[in-house]
């Protein structure tokens, strides 16, 4: 073992809170940056736009490089941008969700994307959206709600990541 | 009980036992060998031989992309009949009078996606033998057309609905809500169905619709798609691969299955471990199926198809190879004689003789 000088023990000691400051200022800093999701393509694309928590995600994401297909997830509907929306709860089918939004379009499927790169449940997007799910995606959908709800399915167009607004969730 | 009684016993068990352990053996294993299998493809292949022709996508040889061959049952006589060198071709289909065929033209090194390919490139109408071909629509056209039983009228699988069209003025002249149906779309030989393949309550489902009210019901649930109609209209030929196998790190591999049109008696046709069966089609008059035997799961359309092959009906249900986890499910099996012909992708059969040289 090396001995250390009395002098090194005193920076150190001065250092580490130093640090340890400067740390926790970037993280409030950071904490404190929000993003309410909006771009060109949240606003225009879609006849809907909502921000909305993702309550849940029922099923397992599949990722098949094989097979393509929506998944449908429960949304809590924070605030409607555009369109009508007349539940607060929704149910949104998203395109190969294993995937991040903005590598997700591909031959099936051309006008989709977005910022956020998982999804995660208590997360809040904001969703260009169209309905009903059919009339716009032609491919397999997981839909672990079928049972229990008959409401049709909206179609996710453009999702991005809000992250610290004032939603009260 | 004495010794007598006892040797009259198991002569009586092993009486009874002794077709069904018969059944569980696969003659092309340990009753007959490779040698006798080989025999009874040959014989099969004989049988075939003058039952009109089957049309396919396969690679070609001389420029490399996908085209459209014709060749007998057993595999003679075989030809290309687009030998488009800027074109790949796929999706065949005899019209019901084996007049016309129709099929889907994709540009040149387009991957043809097997689960997509119905919605991909221009659909084409030529001679059976392939001649005269005619661009019926754009790229992405008539998604999913198929013919109706006078070869009149096509029905064409949409995002917004199931739509009847004319074809010699090409109006749509019926729309029906889709239902959920998604892909690999086909209308019965008597007019009276679609089948394919759906979203209810899980997707992979395979459907039946009413043509006249535009009712549906299952026929087959979970992993299931390629359905095809037999010609009595009343069955439905499909891919399934059913949950629960150990194969494949327990992915398991995809089974031909048949069920009638009320979704009822589901039915093996044709299984082997370590293979997915698809493409699934009967000859025109039943007695024969036609499908294609892939090592990767899809069928192979994206890169160059898989063996195509044909057994009788009759002798379903068949597993192929040794397949232990397969055989475990389906102890009596018929195991008859497979022919295994060239790779190729979706093959269709007709009896008429379209396949004269040009």
């Amino acid at each position: 073992m090396t001995d250390i000088p009395e002098t090194a023990y005193a920076n150190r000691l001065t250092t580490i809170p130093l640090l340890l400051l400067l740390t926790t200022a970037l993280f409030t800093s950071c904490s404190r940056k929000t993003d309410a999701g909006e771009d060109g393509k949240v606003t225009t694309l879609g006849s809907i736009e909502v921000t909305a928590q993702l309550v849940e995600i029922r099923g397992r994401l599949l990722n098949d490089p094989l097979y393509d297909y929506a998944h449908v997830m429960k949304y809590k509907v924070l605030q409607v941008h555009r369109g009508n929306v007349d539940k607060d709860i929704i149910y949104v089918g998203h395109y190969n969700p294993a995937k991040p939004r903005d590598k997700v379009a591909d031959a099936r499927v051309q006008e989709i994307g977005g910022n956020l790169k998982k999804f995660r449940a208590g997360d809040i997007h904001r969703m260009a959206l169209e309905i009903p799910i059919d009339d716009y995606y032609m491919g397999g959908i997981i839909n672990k709600y079928f049972q229990e709800s008959k409401d049709p399915i909206y179609w996710a167009v453009w999702t991005n990541k809000v992250i610290n607004t004032d939603f009260p969730y | 009980m004495t010794n007598k009684k006892i040797q009259i016993v198991f002569v009586l068990i092993s009486v009874l036992l002794a077709p069904l352990v018969q059944a569980r053996q696969p003659p092309n294993v340990s009753v007959g060998g490779q040698g006798d299998s080989n025999e009874r493809a040959a014989q099969l292949a004989k049988e075939v031989a003058d039952k009109g022709w089957i049309v396919y996508a396969a690679r070609s040889s001389e420029n490399g992309t996908w085209d459209l061959f014709l060749s007998r049952p057993d595999g003679s006589h075989r030809r290309n009949i687009t030998n488009t060198a800027n074109f790949e071709e796929g999706g065949p289909r005899f019209s019901p009078d084996s007049a016309k065929l129709l099929y889907r033209r994709f540009p040149r090194d387009a991957v043809i996606n097997h689960d997509l390919w119905g919605f991909q490139g221009q659909l084409i109408i030529a001679d059976a033998n392939g001649s005269n071909p005619v661009v019926i629509g754009g790229d992405r056209e008539y998604p999913w057309a198929s013919w109706s039983p006078d070869g009149k009228q096509m029905a064409c699988l949409t995002k917004r609905a199931i739509e009847i069209v004319d074809l010699t003025t090409k109006q749509v002249i019926r729309r029906l809500p889709r239902k959920g149906i998604y892909q690999q779309f086909f209308w019965s030989p008597d007019g009276k169905w679609f089948c394919g393949v759906a979203n209810t309550a899980v997707m992979w489902t395979i459907v039946r619709m009413d043509v006249a009210t535009g009712d549906t019901n299952i026929i087959h649930e979970f992993q299931s798609c390629t359905p095809d109609w037999f010609p009595d209209s009343r069955n439905i030929i499909y891919a399934s691969r059913p949950p629960g196998q150990p194969g494949g790190n327990g992915y398991g591999f995809t089974q031909l299955w048949a069920g009638d049109g009320e979704g009822k008696h589901p039915r093996l046709l044709y299984g082997e471990d370590g293979c997915h069966i698809y493409g699934g089609a009967l000859s025109p008059d039943g007695k024969y199926v036609l499908f294609t035997k892939c090592s990767e799961d899809g069928g192979g359309s994206e890169r160059s198809g898989a063996p195509i092959c044909i057994m009788r009906l009759e002798d379903a249900p068949t597993i192929g190879g040794e397949s232990r986890d397969l055989r475990r499910v389906h102890p009596i099996t018929k195991d008859g004689p497979v022919l295994q012909l060239v790779d190729g992708w979706e093959p269709y059969w007709t009896y008429v003789e379209v396949g004269a040289e040009k």
